[in-house]
């Protein structure tokens, strides 16, 4: 199978790989490109921690061809924090110990940024619906969406 | 197997004329059907395609080009008679699924329980095919004819999904039953459009998803709501086992069809409140 070159920008900085057809865009960020941050959960789109965005729109990595990445900007979980300092929501996750096994904090994290991006004031309920997406098997769905819902007060500045 | 990122239509039929091609657009429904496995055939991406990306209106036809995605489809400014539509686009998966699938896919994938078939049998949707052939169009209940199937031919391709005018001043509405809030292949959906005036219905129609092999009207509940008071919603036997006849559904692990008949007549009454009166029944 010829290898497909794509030219694409990832977390701000251009990039330029080769990639199999068949190869997810999960595949290209972990195994050619050493990203490790976006996690394989089912492969098949339920669970969410493999979320990326895509021109800012949040989606699944596992669900996209490497090659699909040609000419757009993608955002990893890398990108999130700005070298050394957390991002807000990242520090939030910390404070209320969103966390347990950790698989899930990635994909959760660019998903709440990606809320975060769109708006300041969501309700609880939002939250709730704009993670639905992310799935976390130990359950901590509260702590998660109290991080969240910390973060965007602090940010508004409330 | 290729990967094809075709820049217009007529490319994209050119591709579609070899064999083993398949029409990719967001691949949420494509890829984990691969289940791991490389794909045997060429994909046809065509999310390249402009045109096809955009949602238009075009003189008394709302376009949703067929590469168009639940997302965009949210974010469209639209009359109340597609709030139906706009709340199926809401449950469709999770907003990582939304921003990547498409109206048109959810169409060709042809799902029993797909949800963006309810409320585009309501609103009389089109769907609009480009072929080897020249461009043909066919109403959306001729387009599904049973699970996995549709009318497309080998070589052709759906450009895009056509809505008509709804009927002036229509609401509607769409409730969906699943065994938890967020991302559930549904139990029973249904979708309805109305229209009302001096509190009795003037027009209903009625379209319910996952209780037959493909989506179904229900024509003879319609005819019988037609004029009768809206306060008539309240009726807990308003829905009648004969209205509900045009319905096959399943006993499966998701709901017993009993159950699934059970529910529809009181998801239609509530579909229909909550689109006339803003509330639950």
């Amino acid at each position: 199978m010829s290898q497909i070159h794509v030219t694409t920008k990832i977390n701000g900085d251009e990039t330029e790989f080769l990639c199999g057809p068949e190869e997810t865009l999960l595949d290209v960020l972990r195994d050619h490109l050493g990203m490790t941050g976006t996690k394989e959960g089912c492969g098949t789109g339920d669970c969410g921690a493999c979320s990326v965005t895509v021109d800012g729109r949040l989606v699944c990595s596992c669900l996209m061809l490497g090659a699909e990445a040609e000419g757009h900007e993608i955002g990893t979980i890398e990108g999130v924090a700005k070298g050394d300092e957390l991002h807000p929501v990242q520090k939030k996750f910390l404070d209320h110990a969103a966390l347990q096994c950790g698989i899930c904090t990635p994909g959760f994290l660019v998903a709440a940024k990606a809320l975060l991006d769109r708006t300041l004031e969501p309700t609880e309920e939002e939250v709730r619906y704009w993670l639905a997406g992310n799935l976390c098997r130990c359950t901590g769905y509260d702590k998660i969406v109290r991080a969240v819902m910390d973060t965007a007060a602090e940010l508004r500045g409330a | 197997m290729r990967y094809l990122r075709p820049a217009s239509c007529d490319e994209a039929l050119g591709m579609l004329s070899a064999p083993d091609t398949r029409i990719v657009a967001g691949g949420t429904d494509v890829y984990p059907a691969l289940r791991d496995r490389a794909p045997r055939f060429d994909m046809v991406d065509v999310t390249g395609i402009a045109d096809l990306r955009k949602i238009t209106q075009e003189d008394d036809w709302l376009r949703i080009g067929a590469a168009a995605t639940w997302s965009e489809l949210i974010r469209h400014p639209l009359p109340p008679a597609f709030d139906g539509l706009k709340a199926a686009a809401r449950e469709v998966g999770s907003v990582q699924i939304q921003n990547a699938g498409t109206v048109a896919g959810n169409l060709c994938n042809a799902s029993p329980a797909a949800d963006g078939v309810p409320p585009l049998l309501t609103l009389d949707a089109e769907v609009e095919v480009a072929g080897p052939e020249g461009a043909r169009r066919l109403p959306l209940g001729d387009f599904i004819l049973g699970p996995r199937r549709t009318a497309l031919a080998p070589g052709e391709m759906v450009t895009a999904v056509l809505v008509p005018e709804p009927p002036a001043g229509a609401v509607s509405a769409f409730a969906k039953l699943g065994s938890r809030t967020y991302l559930v292949i549904s139990i029973a959906m249904v979708s309805v459009l109305a229209t009302a005036a001096e509190g009795r219905i003037a027009e209903a129609r009625v379209a319910v998803g996952a209780c037959s092999p493909v989506a179904v009207r229900l024509s003879a509940l319609e005819a019988d709501l037609a004029g009768r008071p809206v306060a008539d919603l309240n009726d807990l036997g308003l829905v009648t086992s004969a209205h509900l006849a045009p319905l096959s559904p399943l006993s499966d692990v998701r709901g017993s069809a009993a159950y699934r008949v059970d529910a529809v007549g009181t998801l239609v009454r509530r579909a229909l409140l909550a689109a006339l009166e803003g509330r639950n029944g």
